[in-house]
This record gives structure tokens, sequence and C-alpha cells, in this order.
């Protein structure tokens, strides 16, 4: 105990002595969206520090990013593909410089130049998803196969849900035939009512790890995300990830730079070590999202790239909707239901 | 009043001016802001426009958010409930005490107020878990064949508040049982009052102003502290606490938020004020 | 009340006051690595804490945070309870309730009307949003915790001081100060206690640049159950029950 403790002291004692101020890049990511040997290995290649700031949904990112405008906080974030275009015609984001970004050729021409950012003057991928539903197949019996599933009353109390207002939503709305991306207050608001009907099963949001409520036991049916998914199949093989027959929802985030980043140097950097295929494909096999870098998907092992929850086939993407921005008034209408929606059981 | 000499005056007048810049500036100012705020416009871009209006406090008395209130009320009047049912005899269970296991007592139970109360609030989680402690306990014993579902619902969040407040019941309510007079006691006793009249007509009103401070001390920190509800129920918004860290951090409605939390302060003030009249009338049959 | 039956609740309530804590303690000994089994004693959650950069950074922050705070509340809330003991002033009594209403009100509102004065004065969010943040709760405890101590105080040593000709300021520097120091030193560990313990006004008024405890604490409780947190807990408990006796100790010896 007493060597542990001076262990201690003398690591706080070196970090504190260090005359030469590290260069540092404060990266703003969703929680464990990037293994901790890609931080690492950066820090080791290129002397730059990454100070890792999370936050649990895009709302919550973008009030902060809003908040700590002047104040020049964060380096890097990762928006989902509907924040990118919001944050950019807000003239939040400041342009990426491509001559010092290498690979970006070797993106999937798919997933490039799209509306959020033609040119992807802003934005540059970093993963891509989707969000479907979880199965506990040790403990529920017979077939989950769509969302609608979920109202199933037998679930009652085993439910969980993404702290997500769009995905949410989204599920809502498709449930009732219209699309994810609806901005009409009627069809919002007839979501709204097919979801409180859910309420009372649901047991948990969670968009900090949404795995954890299924390996701790707490709920047995509900949303995931791919990702969380595969990295719980590790460790609870019983786990599926389920294709809603509804249709899946599909996301990609992006690295983009505040407007008033103070380290965008370091920002470039950071994002050129990301894009080297051997690291993307890392970054892939590590929490079990896709990598739109074609290169790196080569390298990538056969049990990542042959799994369907990763890397889903064409069957899989039937229906599935890409998030789109869908502006402020209609986000204000979501926001309103959304509150209501989270506040009782 | 004593003489100010040459050497007091400037002395005085120097902390009188720090401690009052002080308040005025990191308490005065900023909460007359919240109140222009809740009374601005929001805005998309930025986080407040004008023109001025009141639909902040239109929209708080909207039946979707009055419910969402009422709600939070629920959950700090039961935790307020239950601390005082359980600190009531509790304080007077330990006035009873020698004076020196008394202190002892007073110090095992300050000790867990001075721990990381977010450390506290995870370590309930691990007893109320699925596959939690509790749960194993009680199927290894017998008493229950499927685990209790128990985490992420209203009660862990009620056990969670009272859990972290319990002891600022306790401890208001266990200095006006020091203060309570044993001979009150027998005198009401040798007037022919039974137990339960002592109790309701003498020891009720004589502790009054050690329940209307405690009840203050539970309720108002009940209503805010939005991380027990983020933890052990399943990230609702179970706490006016929820709404306004939501309005600020994620929705960015910033003049609903600052009416949420000027309600807050009302109910700070309401019980304030009840408080003091309470002390008062103490005083006075005292007097 | 029956004696008996007296004593056995107040040990039932300790015994549930205690019993998340001694689960959390035991538990950072045990070696499995999902949060229910006992997979035997070991400290490798303790290595795994002090292995982790960032946390020994943001443990650092935090407590300088907190001996800054502590040390500025104090000063402040010393010199605030002395005027308030010893001079008549206009405003006393508004003064007083002004420290009351701070002290009582719900730390969340205290939070967002700092974040919105930072943000008004274009006050980085960061260690000195936090500084001023934090000395602003700590007052009331501190001018408090001094204010009980100098009412118990003989009025006549400062008297006797000023008639051997001691000025103001030499006498509150020779006789006030001294016969103050237990309860100053007991109001800056409380302050000291409050500041690392604090989530709600730092959520709202910390910045990236500088992380405390606290908050990195709170997005990893967030996650799910993490072994390192109950180690992380335990070396807290310890080091604020060394914190509570040496204030204990400071009150109790004073009173010879």
């Amino acid at each position: 105990m007493k060597k542990l403790a001076l262990a201690g002291l003398l690591a706080v004692g070196l970090t504190a002595c260090s005359s030469e101020e590290p260069q540092v890049l404060n990266l703003y990511n969703w929680s464990e969206y990037m293994p901790q040997q890609v931080l690492e290995r950066f820090t080791d290649e290129t002397g730059i520090r990454v100070v890792y700031t999370t936050y649990d949904s895009n709302e919550a990112m973008y009030a902060r990013l809003k908040l700590l405008d002047d104040s020049a906080a964060y380096d890097l974030a990762v928006p989902s593909t509907y924040y990118v275009s919001k944050m950019r015609q807000e003239d939040l984001l400041m342009p990426i410089d491509r001559s010092k970004i290498e690979g970006f050729d070797k993106l999937d021409p798919e997933l490039v130049n799209l509306g959020i950012d033609p040119e992807n003057q802003y934005s540059i991928p970093y993963l891509w998803g989707t969000t479907g539903l979880a199965v506990d197949t040790a403990d529920v019996g017979g077939e989950v196969t769509a969302w609608e599933d979920l109202w199933d009353k037998r679930f009652a109390g085993r439910v969980m849900l993404t702290n997500d207002m769009r995905e949410v939503f989204h599920m809502g709305l498709r449930v009732l035939g219209y699309s994810g991306n609806s901005t009409d207050p009627d069809e919002i608001r007839q979501a709204y009512e097919k979801l409180s009907e859910l309420m009372p099963s649901v047991r948990t949001f969670n968009s900090d790890a949404p795995r954890m409520p299924y390996l701790e036991g707490e709920t047995d049916v509900g949303m995931i995300w791919n990702g969380e998914a595969v990295m719980a199949r590790e460790v609870m093989p019983k786990l599926q990830y389920v294709y809603p027959d509804e249709g899946v929802i599909a996301w990609m985030d992006s690295f983009v730079i505040p407007k008033n980043a103070e380290n965008p140097e370091a920002a470039h950097k950071f994002i050129n070590f990301v894009l080297q295929p051997e690291i993307s494909a890392l970054i892939s096999e590590d929490i079990g999202y896709a990598t739109p870098n074609l290169a790196a998907r080569d390298l990538l092992d056969k049990s990542v790239s042959n799994n369907r929850a990763s890397y889903p086939n064409a069957t899989d993407m039937i229906n599935a909707e890409f998030q789109q921005d869908i502006g402020d008034d209609a986000l204000q209408v979501y926001a309103k239901y959304w509150e209501k929606l989270k506040s009782g059981q | 009043m004593r003489m100010a000499s040459g050497l007091q005056q400037p002395f005085r007048n120097a902390v009188l001016i720090l401690v009052w810049s002080w308040l005025l500036l990191l308490v005065l100012v900023p909460n007359l802001l919240v109140i222009a705020a809740s009374v601005m416009t929001r805005d998309a871009g930025s986080f407040l426009s004008l023109p001025l209006t009141l639909d902040a406090y239109r929209q708080l008395l909207n039946p979707l958010y009055l419910e969402v209130f009422l709600q939070s009320l629920y959950m700090a009047v039961m935790t307020t409930l239950v601390c005082l049912l359980i600190g009531y005899p509790f304080a007077w269970s330990l006035s009873l005490m020698g004076p020196r296991a008394r202190i002892l007592l007073i110090f095992l139970l300050i000790v867990p107020f001075w721990t990381n109360s977010l450390v506290r609030t995870y370590a309930l989680k691990l007893i109320l878990a699925t596959n939690g402690l509790l749960n194993q306990g009680l199927m290894n014993l017998g008493l229950i064949n499927e685990p209790l579902r128990l985490l992420y619902t209203e009660g862990a969040v009620i056990i969670g508040l009272v859990y972290l407040l319990l002891p600022f019941m306790i401890l208001p309510l266990y200095s006006v049982f020091e203060d309570l007079r044993k001979e009150l006691l027998m005198a009401s006793h040798d007037l022919g009052a039974g137990p339960l009249a002592t109790f309701v007509h003498v020891i009720i009103p004589l502790t009054l102003p050690g329940i209307l401070a405690g009840v203050m001390l539970v309720l108002l920190p009940a209503m805010g502290l939005f991380f027990v509800p983020d933890i052990l129920g399943g990230s609702r918004n179970l706490l006016v606490g929820n709404v306004i860290k939501n309005q600020f951090l994620d929705a960015r409605n910033w003049p609903f938020g600052a009416a949420a939390s000027i309600f807050l302060t009302l109910a700070m003030a309401f019980l304030m004020f009840a408080h003091r009249l309470s002390k008062r009338r103490i005083g006075e049959e005292g007097a | 009340m029956n004696r008996w039956l007296s004593r056995s609740y107040l040990t039932l309530v300790y015994l549930l006051l205690y019993v998340p804590i001694l689960v959390l303690v035991v538990f950072s000994f045990n070696d499995a690595r999902t949060g229910y089994e006992w997979g035997g004693l070991s400290l490798r959650w303790y290595h795994a804490l002090f292995g982790n950069r960032a946390m020994v950074q943001a443990m650092w922050n935090s407590l300088w945070l907190a001996l800054s705070a502590a040390t500025v509340s104090t000063l402040i809330g010393v010199l605030t309870a002395l005027a308030l003991h010893r001079y008549r002033f206009r405003g006393k009594q508004l003064l007083n309730s002004m420290l009351f209403i701070v002290m009582m009100s719900p730390e969340i509102v205290l939070a967002i009307s700092l974040l919105a004065l930072f943000l008004l004065v274009g006050i980085q969010l960061g260690y000195f949003s936090l500084l001023l943040a934090h000395v602003t709760f700590c007052l009331p405890f501190v001018v408090i915790t001094v204010m009980a101590r100098l009412s118990g105080f003989d009025e006549r040593l400062p008297e006797a001081a000023r008639d051997l000709g001691a000025s103001d300021f030499t006498m509150t520097r020779t006789v006030l100060i001294p016969a103050i120091m237990p309860a100053l030193l007991a109001g800056w560990l409380l302050g000291f206690t409050l500041s690392l313990d604090d989530v709600v006004v730092s959520t709202f008024v910390g910045g990236p640049g500088y992380e405390i405890l606290p908050l990195r604490i709170y997005s990893m409780v967030r996650v799910g159950l993490k072994p390192e947190v109950n180690a992380l807990g335990t070396l807290l408990l310890v080091f604020s029950l060394f914190m509570l006796m040496l204030s204990q100790w400071i009150l109790i010896r004073s009173k010879r």
C-alpha cells in the first residue's frame, strides 16, 4: 500500500514538474468511442497529450460547444451527420485544411460529399453505424424482429432505450410508418403518443454505454448501437443484434474542428493519424463500428468484416434511414415531447 | 457601542467592502441575471434575445410541464417524509444516550456526509442492481426466487435521496431534542396527559422548529440533486434539477430553465418563512 | 422510550448508513472484473487507478482547487465573521440573511446563476470560474463556524488588549485570531470537503481545460459499474475520514 501511494505521488509529481508544456489536444467525443490504445499510440508518436472529454448526446455536445464558444475549449468533436450540417450552417466550424490530411481518397465514396457537407470542407467521416434491436436470447423467448415488438406487454420493465431524442422518436415514427426525419408536428405528436404507451415498459435510458444495462441484467430487450452490441457479445454471446423490420436507424459520425479551436494543428494531426488504414482497422475491430475507410476494411480480420452487426449487408439495410438535419423548429417540437416522455414511469 | 478609533475604521471598511462586493457580484447580480433570463425569449443562435415575454412562466403552467413539476415535488416530499419518519425517532433516541456515547454517535453520523456523495450513490447501485448484493442475499436465503427489479425505479431514487440527505434531517432534530426539558414532560404527565397526548400536545409543538429546519434542509436539495435520478433512476427527469439541467445543457431553452429555477427559489423562500414563523411562535410561548 | 427499543433502532439505522460504504470498501479489493462476484483479494483496481494519467491529473486538479477554494473562503469568511461579531453597521442584518440564503439555496440555482454571470462577463470556464463558484458556496459555512466560536468568546480579552494600547488591527492579530484558530481550521476543512465533493455546481461552471475528480467520477459512473470507482471511493473515504478526525481533534483540543 505504501509503495503504491508513493508511486501515485511520484506520478503526480512527474506530471506536475515537467518543465516543458506538452502540447494538448482537447478531444470531445462520445463515451467509449475511441480505444485507449489509439490515444496512447498517438501520444507516443507525436508527443501530443489527448484530453478526452465525453458527452452522451449530440444535443449536449452542441450546447456545450455553444456555451464555450469563445473560450477555445475543444480542438476536435465528433457530431453525427445531422449536427454536422447544423453546425456548419451556424458557422461554428473551422474549415479542414485538406493538404494536411492524407488518406481522404481512401474513404468510401458513398460516405463523402454528402448533402450535410458538400466536398467535406468541414468534416471527415470517423465511423458509421446503426441503431437496432438488442435481444438477450437467454431471457427472451420467441422472435423479436420489429421495433413494434417492444410494445409487447411481456417486456414490461425490461426495455431499454437510448438516451437520444432523435433516435427514440425515429423508432416511434417508423413504427407508425412515417419517416424518421419527420418535421410534421402532427406526426411527431402521434409518435409521442405511441411512445408514451411504451413508457411503462421502459426501465432505463442510456447513451453512455447502451450495452451495460443488458450486461448488468437490468434489461433484456430494446435499442442498442451496433458497436455496443459487438462489444457486449464478447462477454455475453447470447445477446443478439437484430435489424428491425421497420428499418434500422443509420448514422455517421464525423470529425469536426470547432471554429475557436486552440490547437487546430494537433486536430489535423489526429484526424490524419486515425485515417491510417491500420489505425482505422484497429478502431473498428476494437469498438465494433464500421469504418468508412476502404483501405482499412481490407485489413480487417475476417471475423470482423463478416460480422453483420458491424458491416450489414444489403438486406439488413432495407428500410434503413439515415438521420438528417430537421431544423430548429422541429427540434423544439421534439424537445417538448421528449421532456415529457422522460418525466414519468 | 465602542467609539471608532482611527485605525478601526479602515479595517472595518475594508472587510465590509470585500464581503459585500463578493456577495453582490457573485450572488445578487447572478440571481438578477437569472430573473432577467426567465423573461426573455429563447434564441436558437445565441442563448437569449428580446422581446421580453412571460412565455417561460406560461410554459411552466402548461399541463405538460406541470405534471413534471408535480412529479418532482412528489419525489422530494416522499424523500422528506421518509427522512422525517426515520430521523425523528432516531434523533429522539440519540438525545437519550449518555453524553459520551452521543459525541461518538454524532461523529459516526457525519462521517458519511464527509464522503463523496457520487461515490455513495454508486455504492447503492451495487446493492440495488438486479444481480446486486441485496437480490443475491435474498435469493440465497430463499426469500425470493426471481430477483426484484429495484434499480431504475422511483423507489431507488427515493432510497438514494434519503441515504444522502438523512443526516440533514437528524442534526436539527437532535438539537431541539437536546433542548427539550424533561420537566415539561413530567409536568405534562402530572397534569394527567397520557403518552400520546404528551407527544401530540407537548413534544411535537416544541420540536416543530427542528422539524421545519430538517424539512428545509432535505426538501430543497431533494428537488435539485440531478445526479441521483441519472444514476439510480434510469436517466429519467424525476427532479426539477434534471429539468433545469436539461434546459441549460441540452435543450438550450434558458428562459424556461431560469423560470424553473425561480420556482425552486420561491419554494425555498416559502420554507424559510414557515421556519421563521414557527420559531417566533415557540419564542412567544416560552416567554 | 424503551431503552432497548431505542438502542436497537439506532443500531439498525447506523447499519443501513454504513452498509453501502462497507460494500464499496470490500469490493475495491475484489479481483473479479464484474461488479458482483467475489474473485479474491487484489490491489489491481488501485493499480489501474494510478496508471490512468487523466485520473491522476483530475485528482491533482481537484486537490488544488479544494485547497485554494478553502483558503480563500476561510480568509474572507473569518474577516466577515469578525466584522459581524465586533462592529455594528448598517445592513448587518441584511448581510446575515444573505449569507443564510446562500447557504440554503439549492446548489443548482447557484450553479445556473453563476454560469449566466460567467458567460455575460466573459470569464472562461475553467479553474478560475470553479474557484469563484466554490468560494461562494463555502463562504457561509466558514462564517457560521467562526461565528459560533466567537459567540462563546470572553469579551474582556479584547477590551484588555485595547486598554493596554493595542490598535484594533494588533488586537485582532494577537488576541482574536489565536482564539478563533480552531474554528478557523474547522471551517477550512469543511470548505475543503465541500469543494472536493461538489458535483452540481461544477457540472455547470467547469470547463474542459481543468477537469476535476467529481466530474470524472460522474462520467465513469454513468457508463456503468466500474471497479475502479470502488477503489477511488475507498481512497476518498480514507482521506475524508482523516480530515474529519483532524478537525474534531482540533476542536476538542481547543476546548481544554
